[in-house]
């Protein structure tokens, strides 16, 4: 079928697979941070139910490390500010990749159509 | 057998036929789920039923397991402290019932979890099973066709979830 079609809309459609996959790779990088985020500010309301005094570990490397409560509640509000940061740049991304898309798919579908009608 | 189906309509098993690997790959993503979930309940269960046997008898030996079926002989000092793991790589230390309270709560969480899940698994299955209703359809109306019966026309419209109602 894609002999038929000429080299521009075929190298069009390669283009198209390509942004579905970057999407996809977007979409699944995207999901994995908010999992993160909900995950650090579940930790975070969960700390704030503990005693200041109750001894709190953080992974430092390949221990578990005691530290106090506050300076282990600083580090996971910074981690999910970072997170919510990268979130916010994917979702730039995800916008900008999609609207490009919708665009290169409209100019494909006009492409066939065009051939369509010719070949009517 | 292709070619009798051909005299149906070939696009409409095709499109069927698409709605049934589609649902049947997440059927697969939704089984998975659950045994995730389900796992992770009875770990939960374990832990809460090891922390209750570590407060009654604190002064028992216990088998610390070090891999490949092997122990070692164990005390637990400190039965009424213990280290729980709250995610995000911290680890909180809390009393015996208070751990305990924690991890039932986690079990709730996952039952609920569970059954939203098996319900959604159930609504695809029903889904599946429909869909697989009408390819069967469709392929007794080929085998009337090539007996010389009149063909009538499968519904070619997708089936519903309940997400998209």
């Amino acid at each position: 079928m894609s002999s038929a079609l000429s080299p521009k809309v075929q190298n069009q459609i390669a283009m198209l697979q390509q942004m579905q996959q970057q999407m996809q790779t977007i979409a699944a990088q995207k999901a994995q941070y908010e999992m993160a985020v909900r995950e650090a500010k579940r930790a975070t309301e969960e700390l704030h139910d503990v005693p200041d005094d109750a001894p709190v570990f953080m992974s430092v490397g390949t221990v578990m490390m005691e530290k106090k409560k506050e300076d282990v509640l600083k580090n996971l509000t910074d981690k999910i500010e970072t997170l919510e940061l990268r979130i916010k740049s994917l979702e730039k991304q995800e916008g900008m990749l999609s609207g490009k898309f919708e665009q290169l798919q409209s100019q494909i579908k006009q492409a066939l159509e065009g051939k369509a009608q010719g070949a009517s | 057998m292709v070619s009798k189906v051909d005299r149906v309509d070939p696009r409409e098993i095709q499109s069927l036929q698409l709605y049934l690997n589609e649902y049947r790959q997440q059927a697969e993503i939704f089984s998975q789920q659950l045994a995730f979930l389900e796992d992770g309940r009875m770990e939960a269960i374990a832990a809460i039923e090891t922390l209750q046997s570590l407060s009654a008898s604190p002064e028992n030996t216990v088998l610390l397991q070090i891999g490949s079926g092997v122990s070692v002989r164990a005390k637990v000092p400190e039965p009424d402290r213990i280290l729980v793991n709250i995610g995000a790589e911290v680890v909180v230390e809390k009393q015996n019932a208070a751990a305990q309270d924690y991890l039932k709560d986690r079990v709730t969480e996952m039952e609920a979890s569970a059954k939203k899940v098996a319900e959604t698994l159930e609504r695809i299955r029903s889904q599946v099973n429909e869909i697989a209703k009408r390819i069967d359809l469709a392929y007794q109306q080929a085998q009337m066709q090539a007996a010389g019966s009149p063909m009538t026309p499968i519904s070619p419209k997708r089936p519903t979830t309940r997400e998209e109602d």
